[in-house]
């Protein structure tokens, strides 16, 4: 027997409405695949530009007399070596997520292989 | 009838590898819909878009008529989407009892649970105090499907349920398959061996390089499968 040999009726089966009521309760958040590459490329972006934002307005600061600009080139180099930081934490937790992540399913296959092995004995 | 289960046009696959290119599937309500093809058509990675394992980079997933890419894939088992991986999915280093208390996690009582998987599987019962990873693979499958009969699902996602079985215990497997398809499970199983599937099946699909390349009647689909694997393909009609 198939299933359509079954009651194919029109109205939708108490399981299937709860199933909608709980589909229509998800939280969809619209998804990224892959979202560790895109933080990965976003934070050495972050990294590069921080260091070029620091060394820029520290020479900058070597070209101006004026105490304001100084105090403006100061507080940019302050953002750019933030942005560096910041940047180079990202980059070190996502590698290391990957890294875990590959790690674990590494290790779940081999205990089902070393399983598999001893079953066979 | 809105579709239970809709993939429209998916793309993904792992990292920066394509394996899904532009997927299009419904499973209607009640219906058991068998998707059939070689190793590494991408019918995993289809279960895995699915579930909410693996996030499309393109396409739409519709479930029940919403639009659910981004939904975590515990938010979609609590809701009522089980995925019977291939290599049985169950944890090998409990034993059958300790496994079927981790399936109470719908909210089904421990000796619901029990009763429905030790009434469907006798032999179960006989191993409660076993380690799971020490059954037999027809005994690890049957715990698997066990935990699809206590949790109740809506939408059924089997991957290689015949993979290294016997042929009678394959046959039983499927019987139960059958059985939650009368009962109005909607379920969408993946196989490479199309015969043991096609019994049970309501519409089929053969997939090919991470397309579905044809999907009918699985009488007509059984016709064309041979011909799908050996590569002369160039005749199907895409969907």
């Amino acid at each position: 027997m198939t299933a359509t040999e079954m009651d194919t009726s029109t109205t939708p089966s108490p399981r299937l409405q709860e199933f909608q009521s709980e589909v229509d309760k998800l939280k969809v958040t619209g998804g990224r695949a892959n979202p560790e590459r895109a933080w990965l490329i976003v934070s050495g972006i972050g990294m590069v530009a921080g260091v070029a934002i620091t060394l820029v307005t520290w020479l900058a600061t070597h070209g101006t007399t004026s105490n304001l600009e100084i105090a403006d080139y100061n507080s940019l180099g302050t953002f750019g070596l933030t942005l560096a930081i910041v940047s180079t934490g990202v980059f070190v937790v996502m590698s290391l997520r990957r890294y875990f992540r590959y790690w674990l399913v590494r290790l779940i296959f081999e205990q089902r292989e070393q399983t598999d092995r001893l079953l066979q004995r | 009838m809105t579709a239970i289960l809709e993939l429209r046009n998916i793309r993904g696959g792992y990292g920066t590898i394509d394996v899904l290119h532009g997927v299009n599937l419904a499973v209607e309500p009640g219906q058991v819909h068998a998707l059939l093809g070689p190793n590494g058509a991408g019918k995993t990675t289809t279960l895995g878009v699915c579930s909410g394992q693996i996030v499309p980079s393109g396409g739409q997933l519709v479930v029940s008529g919403r639009e659910v890419q981004g939904a975590t894939s515990d938010a979609l088992a609590r809701a009522g989407v089980c995925l019977v991986p291939e290599g049985r999915g169950i944890f090998p280093n409990l034993t059958v009892a300790e496994n079927l208390r981790m399936f109470t996690h719908a909210g089904a009582s421990f000796s619901d649970v029990q009763d429905k998987a030790f009434g469907q599987f006798p032999r179960l019962k006989e191993r409660r105090k076993q380690v799971a990873g020490t059954m037999s693979g027809g005994e690890q499958q049957m715990l698997a499907m066990a935990r699809a009969i206590a949790t109740e699902p809506a939408l059924l996602l089997l991957d290689e349920l015949s993979m290294g079985l016997a042929p009678l215990i394959v046959e039983e497997l499927y019987e139960r398959v059958a059985e939650m398809a009368a009962q109005g499970v909607s379920i969408l199983v993946v196989e490479q061996f199309a015969q043991a599937v096609l019994g049970v099946a309501d519409i089929a699909s053969i997939m090919l390089h991470g397309r579905v390349t044809r999907t009918g009647p699985p009488t007509e689909i059984a016709e064309e499968l041979a011909e799908a694997y050996l590569g002369t393909t160039a005749d199907l009609t895409p969907v």
